[in-house]
C-alpha cells in the first residue's frame, strides 16, 4: 500500500490526496519561512564582509520582505526572525518579529527582554526555537498557545539561519490556527469518515471529528515513529497517514 | 536591553482598554502596578497623553485625572517643553509602604472577588491540563517553579507566580483561559509582592505549585483543579489579612 501523492486523486486515493494537499498547504508557509532564511544568511554575510558585527540595527533591512510574506502568504499572521542569544552586538537578545493584525495592518512585536522586568524574555526554551536548533532542520511547533507573541492557538513554522556555518537564529512564521482550520477542513470533510490531523505527540491540530477536537490527544499510536517512517499505518481501527513534508498525521475513524 | 517602550505579556494587558465606571482609579491602579512590578522602570516615559488614553480606551480627560492622583502619590513626574512628558519616578519610600497604600485602595470584597475570579480560571486550566497534556507540556510549569524557588526578590517571585498560573492556562491548550490568566496577573501581580517576601511563604507556593504539576501528570484533573484552587485562594487570604491590618 504504497502511497504515492503525486498520482493520488480524490477519485482514486481520497486518503492520499487529502494528506498530500495538506503538506502542499504549509509547504506555502515554508517557502515564505525559506525566504526570511536566505534574506537573513545573506545580511548577516553582507555585515560580516564590510568588518562588523551585525547589530540590531541591521535586521531592519528585513522589514519589507517580512511585510511583502504578511500580505501575500494568506495563512502567515507573524513572520520574522528571531537571534540568537549572543548574535548581536548591541543587544543580549532580540526579535525582528512583524504580525498582521485584523484590519490588515502590519505591526512589529514590541517585547520587552530585559529579564529585570518581563518573565517571558528567555525565549530559547520554546519549541519552534529548540527544535531547529537541535535538529538543523525545519520544523512545526504547536498547536500551543502562543503567549509570547500573539495569545493566539497556533503553529510556528520555523527553519535554522545559519552563519559561518554556526547557528546564528530562526526564522519562522506563525499559522493560527482558525486559519489553518478553514484551509484544511474542507479537505476533511471530503473523506468519507470523520478525520481529524495531528501532530507527532497526538496533539490534534485540526478536526472533522466532533469527538476529537482541536487541543485534544490522541493517545496510543506513536505518531512520531509512524512519520519518521512516512508510511501509513494502523492502530486499533484508526488508519493514520502522513502528510507528505510536514509532522502531520491524518487519522481516520 | 529594552527592545522598544512597550512589551507584550504583562504589559500587553496592562494597555487594554479599562472599561469600569471607576475609570481614573482604574487607570490609577493599572499604572501604579505596571510601576511597583518594574514593567514600566523608573525614569521610562509614559507614552503622549492622546495615545496613552486611545490605549486604555479612556477620553484625555480621564487620563489627565489619573496622572495627577499618580502625581499625588509620587510614582510619575511631568516635565513641560521640548523633551517634556510625563515620566515614572520610584519614590524613596519602601516598596513595601507604596504596595500597602496600592492594598489600601482594594475593599476585602473586591480581593474576595479578584480570588474567585482566579481560582476560577486556574481551577478550569488545571482541570483542562490534566486532560490534554502530555509530558513536554509540562516542561515550562517545571522550570518556572525551580525558578521561584530560587528567586531572591519579591518583585521576581511575583512575576514567577504569574506566569506558572499563565503557562497553566496554556497547558489547557485556551488561548481564551491564557488571554484572562494574563489580564489578572496585570492587576493582582504588583499586590502578591507583599505575600511573597517571606521566604517560607515562597517556599509553600513553589511546593503547591510542583503538586499541581503532578497532579496534572497524573491526568488526575479533580485534584489537580482542586490544589490550582487552594494555591490561589491561600494567597488572596492572606492579602484579605493584610489588608485588615491596614
Amino acid at each position: 500500500m504504497g502511497v504515492r501523492p503525486g498520482l493520488a486523486t480524490l477519485a482514486t486515493d481520497p486518503e492520499a490526496w487529502v494528506a498530500a494537499q495538506v503538506g502542499g498547504a504549509l509547504e506555502a508557509v515554508f517557502e515564505a519561512v525559506a525566504a526570511t532564511r536566505a534574506e537573513t544568511a545573506a545580511l548577516l554575510n553582507r555585515v560580516a564582509a564590510a568588518g562588523r558585527r551585525p547589530a540590531s540595527a541591521d535586521l531592519a533591512a528585513l522589514r519589507p520582505g517580512l511585510h511583502l510574506r504578511l500580505a501575500r502568504e494568506e495563512l502567515v499572521s507573524g513572520a520574522g526572525f528571531v537571534a540568537a542569544p549572543g548574535l548581536l552586538a548591541d543587544v543580549p537578545a532580540w526579535l525582528e518579529w512583524w504580525q498582521s493584525g485584523a484590519d490588515g495592518d502590519v505591526r512589529p512585536l514590541l517585547l520587552d527582554l530585559d529579564p529585570g522586568h518581563s518573565a517571558y524574555s528567555d525565549y530559547t526554551h520554546w519549541d519552534w526555537f529548540t527544535l531547529p536548533r537541535d535538529t538543523g532542520r525545519r520544523a512545526v511547533a504547536g498547536p500551543y498557545v502562543d503567549y509570547l507573541c500573539s495569545d493566539e492557538y497556533s503553529l510556528t513554522l520555523s527553519e535554522p539561519v545559519l552563519f559561518r556555518g554556526r547557528f546564528a537564529g530562526v526564522a519562522a512564521a506563525d499559522v493560527y490556527l482558525r486559519h489553518f482550520e478553514a484551509a484544511v477542513l474542507p479537505l476533511l470533510l471530503r473523506l468519507p469518515g470523520p478525520a481529524r490531523l495531528v501532530n507527532a505527540r497526538g496533539r490534534v491540530a485540526a478536526s472533522a471529528d466532533p469527538a476529537h477536537l482541536a487541543g485534544s490527544l490522541t493517545r496510543g499510536p506513536d505518531f512520531g515513529e509512524l512519520l519518521t517512517e512516512g508510511r501509513p499505518g494502523t492502530y486499533d481501527g484508526l488508519r493514520l497517514v502522513p502528510c507528505r513534508g510536514v509532522p502531520l498525521v491524518l487519522v481516520l475513524a | 536591553m529594552r527592545q522598544h517602550e512597550i512589551d507584550g505579556g504583562a504589559r500587553k494587558a496592562l494597555f487594554s482598554p479599562v472599561d469600569n465606571r471607576a475609570r481614573v482609579d482604574a487607570v490609577v491602579r493599572r499604572i501604579g502596578d505596571a510601576i511597583e512590578l518594574g514593567l514600566l522602570a523608573d525614569g521610562e516615559q509614559l507614552p503622549g497623553e492622546s495615545e496613552l488614553a486611545g490605549q486604555l480606551g479612556v477620553s484625555t480627560v480621564t487620563l489627565r485625572e489619573a496622572l495627577m492622583a499618580l502625581r499625588q502619590q509620587g510614582l510619575v513626574t511631568t516635565r513641560r517643553g521640548r523633551g517634556g512628558g510625563s515620566f515614572v519616578s520610584l519614590p524613596e519610600v519602601p516598596a513595601d509602604d507604596r504596595l500597602k497604600a496600592r492594598l489600601r485602595g482594594w475593599s476585602t470584597e473586591e480581593l474576595r472577588d479578584l480570588g474567585d475570579h482566579w481560582a476560577a480560571l486556574s481551577g478550569a486550566a488545571a482541570r483542562l491540563a490534566a486532560q490534554r497534556t502530555e509530558p513536554d507540556d509540562l516542561r515550562p510549569l517545571r522550570r518556572t517553579a525551580q525558578e521561584l524557588a530560587r528567586a531572591g526578590d519579591a518583585a521576581a517571585r511575583s512575576r514567577l507566580y504569574g506566569r506558572f498560573h499563565v503557562e497553566l492556562a496554556a497547558a489547557a491548550q485556551s488561548a481564551r483561559l491564557t488571554r484572562e490568566q494574563i489580564a489578572l496577573q496585570g492587576e493582582i501581580g504588583a499586590l502578591l509582592c507583599l505575600v511573597l517576601a517571606s521566604d517560607e511563604y515562597r517556599e509553600e507556593v513553589a511546593d503547591r505549585h510542583r503538586s499541581v504539576i503532578s497532579a496534572v501528570q497524573d491526568g488526575a484533573h479533580e485534584t489537580a483543579g482542586t490544589l490550582a484552587e487552594r494555591c490561589v485562594r491561600e494567597s488572596t487570604a492572606r492579602l484579605v489579612a493584610i489588608r485588615l491590618t491596614l
